[in-house]
C-alpha cells in the first residue's frame, strides 16, 4: 500500500478530471481495496457493499470539482466519499436505527470479534496495533468512522461526556500515529 | 486562540472521523483556513486515518472494475444540487498547481465542439483550396488543349487546302534542281496557273548564314520576277508554304541566296536551285 506515492495528489486530481480509462485503472488499483474495506466495515452485505463501491467511484468522478485541497487530502476526501456513501446506504435501508439502538457493549463486543477473525488472515502490524487499542478508544473510532455517529450520538450511546469522546478520539489517533512513526 | 488547546481537544480528530455536526464542521474549516498549524496537524491525523483505513483493506471482486468504469463513463453529469448545498458560490476548486482545470463536462464539450469545428473547417478549407488548385490546373489543361486543338485545326485546314490544291488537275509540279556542285538539294513548286497560286516545298537547302535569306523568283519571258522572301523557319522545317504573290505566268522558278530583305534582281552566282515548267 505504498505505491500510491508514485502520484502526487495534484496528479491524482488531474487523473480524475481526465476521465481516462488508464487513470481509472490506476485509481482503482490503488484505492479500490481500501475504499471497499471501509465500505465493508459499514455494510456487511457484500452485494450491497459492491454497489456502494460503484456509487463511491462515480461520486468521486462526478464531484472531483468540489474537492478542495484546503479542507484536507484527496485520499481522505475519497475515503470520506466512500464512507459517506456507505453510511447513506445504511440509513436509506433503515438499518441506522438498528445500529443506533445498539448499546456500546454490543458494539465493542462485535468490533472485537471482527478484529479477532480478521487478524487470522491479516498480519499487518498496524491492524494489530488498532486491535490492541483499548476497547474504549477502538469503539469510539469505529462508531464515528464506520457508523457515521456524531460526537453527540457517541456521547449519548456510550454515556460518556462529549469532551471525553473527543479526547479519546485524539488518544486513539495518536496511538496510530505513534505506530506509523515507529 | 490557543492552538495547543484546540489541538489537544481532539476536535480535529473528530473532524477527520466525520463525527462533527454540520455547524461544527463549518467552524473547523474556518479555523483551518486561518491557522496553518491546524492544517499540519490535520494532515498528520489524516495520514493515520489512511493507515487505519488501509489496515481494513479488502479486495473487491475483480469483475467490479469494468462494471464501475462503465458506470462512470455513462454517468458524467455532475451533481448540481450538491454544489448548491455544499459550496458557497465563491468556492471553486483550488489546486496547488494550475495544470488541472475545472472538469466541467460542459466546458469539455464546448472545447471538443470547438476543436471539431476548427478541425472540420480546416479540412473543408483545405479541400476547397485543393479544389481551387485542382480547378486551376484543369482550366490550364483545358486552355492548353484548346490551344493545341486550334493549332491542329489550323494545320489540318492547311493540309486540306494543300491536298485539294495538289489534287487539282490544273496544278503542275515543278522540280527545282541544285545549281551548286556537290550540294544535293532541291525544291518543289506546285503551281496552279488558273488560280495563279503556288506552293513551295524545300528539300535539304542549307540554313542561310547570318544576314542572308533565300528569295524566290519566277522567270517570265527570260526575266526574273520577285516572288518574295523565304522565311528561315521554313528552311529549317523543310515545310511547305504558300507563295504570297499571284503568279499569272512563267517558264521557270528559281531560288537565290540574297542579303536579308531581298534584292530587286537575283545574284546569278547565288542561284541555288532552278527548275523549268514542263510544257
Amino acid at each position: 500500500m505504498t505505491s500510491h506515492t508514485t502520484y502526487t495528489e495534484t496528479e491524482l486530481v488531474a487523473l480524475l478530471v481526465q476521465q481516462s480509462r488508464e487513470g481509472f485503472n490506476y485509481l482503482y488499483k490503488q484505492y479500490s481495496a481500501v475504499l471497499y474495506g471501509v465500505i465493508r466495515k459499514v455494510i456487511y452485505d457484500e452485494a450491497t457493499a459492491q454497489d456502494v463501491l460503484q456509487e463511491a467511484f462515480v461520486k468521486i468522478y462526478n464531484n472531483i470539482s468540489k474537492y478542495n485541497p484546503e479542507k484536507g487530502r484527496l485520499y481522505t476526501w475519497m475515503l470520506n466519499v466512500a464512507r459517506n456513501a456507505a453510511i447513506d446506504k445504511l440509513r436509506s435501508k433503515g438499518e441506522v436505527m438498528k445500529g443506533k439502538i445498539q448499546t456500546g457493549d454490543d458494539i465493542v463486543y462485535r468490533s472485537e470479534n471482527e478484529l479477532k477473525t480478521e487478524q487470522k488472515t491479516d498480519a499487518i502490524g498496524l491492524k494489530e496495533s488498532v486491535a490492541s487499542l483499548a476497547p474504549e478508544y477502538q469503539t469510539i473510532v469505529e462508531l464515528a468512522y464506520f457508523k457515521g455517529f456524531t460526537l453527540d450520538e457517541i456521547s449519548k450511546s456510550l454515556e460518556i461526556p462529549l469532551g471525553t469522546v473527543k479526547t479519546r478520539m485524539r488518544k486513539a489517533i495518536n496511538l496510530l500515529r505513534q505506530h506509523l512513526s515507529n | 486562540m490557543n492552538i495547543k488547546e484546540y489541538i489537544e481537544s481532539g476536535i480535529l480528530e473528530a473532524y477527520a472521523l466525520g463525527a462533527l455536526s454540520e455547524e461544527e464542521r463549518i467552524k473547523v474549516e474556518a479555523d483551518l483556513a486561518m491557522y496553518p498549524e491546524l492544517v499540519d496537524e490535520l494532515s498528520s491525523i489524516e495520514q493515520a486515518m489512511q493507515a487505519f483505513a488501509e489496515s481494513h483493506s479488502e479486495e473487491p471482486p475483480s469483475h467490479l472494475q469494468d462494471k464501475i468504469w462503465d458506470a462512470i463513463s455513462e454517468q458524467q453529469e455532475p451533481e448540481v444540487e450538491y454544489e448548491a448545498v455544499e459550496e458557497p458560490s465563491t468556492k471553486e476548486i483550488q489546486l496547488p498547481t494550475t495544470t488541472a482545470k475545472q472538469p466541467s463536462m460542459l466546458r469539455a464539450a464546448i472545447w471538443a465542439a470547438v476543436l471539431v469545428s476548427v478541425a472540420t473547417n480546416f479540412i473543408l478549407l483545405s479541400q476547397r483550396n485543393q479544389s481551387r488548385e485542382d480547378t486551376k490546373v484543369l482550366t490550364a489543361k483545358v486552355d492548353s488543349l484548346s490551344a493545341e486543338q486550334s493549332e491542329y485545326a489550323a494545320v489540318l485546314k492547311a493540309y486540306n487546302e494543300e491536298r485539294a490544291f495538289l489534287a487539282n488537275p490544273a496544278t503542275v509540279a515543278v522540280k527545282m534542281n541544285s545549281m551548286k556542285d556537290g550540294m544535293a538539294m532541291n525544291g518543289m513548286i506546285f503551281w496552279n496557273k488558273e488560280k495563279k497560286e503556288a506552293y513551295l516545298a524545300l528539300n535539304d537547302l542549307p540554313m542561310p548564314p547570318d544576314g542572308k535569306q533565300y528569295q524566290l523568283w519566277v522567270i517570265q519571258d527570260g526575266k526574273p520576277v520577285d516572288m518574295g522572301m523565304i522565311p528561315n523557319t521554313m528552311v529549317a522545317e523543310k515545310g511547305m508554304m504558300k507563295v504570297g504573290r499571284a503568279i499569272a505566268s512563267g517558264q521557270a522558278f528559281a531560288i537565290s541566296l540574297e542579303n536579308e530583305g531581298g534584292s530587286p534582281s537575283p545574284t546569278m552566282e547565288e542561284i541555288h536551285v532552278l527548275g523549268a515548267v514542263n510544257g
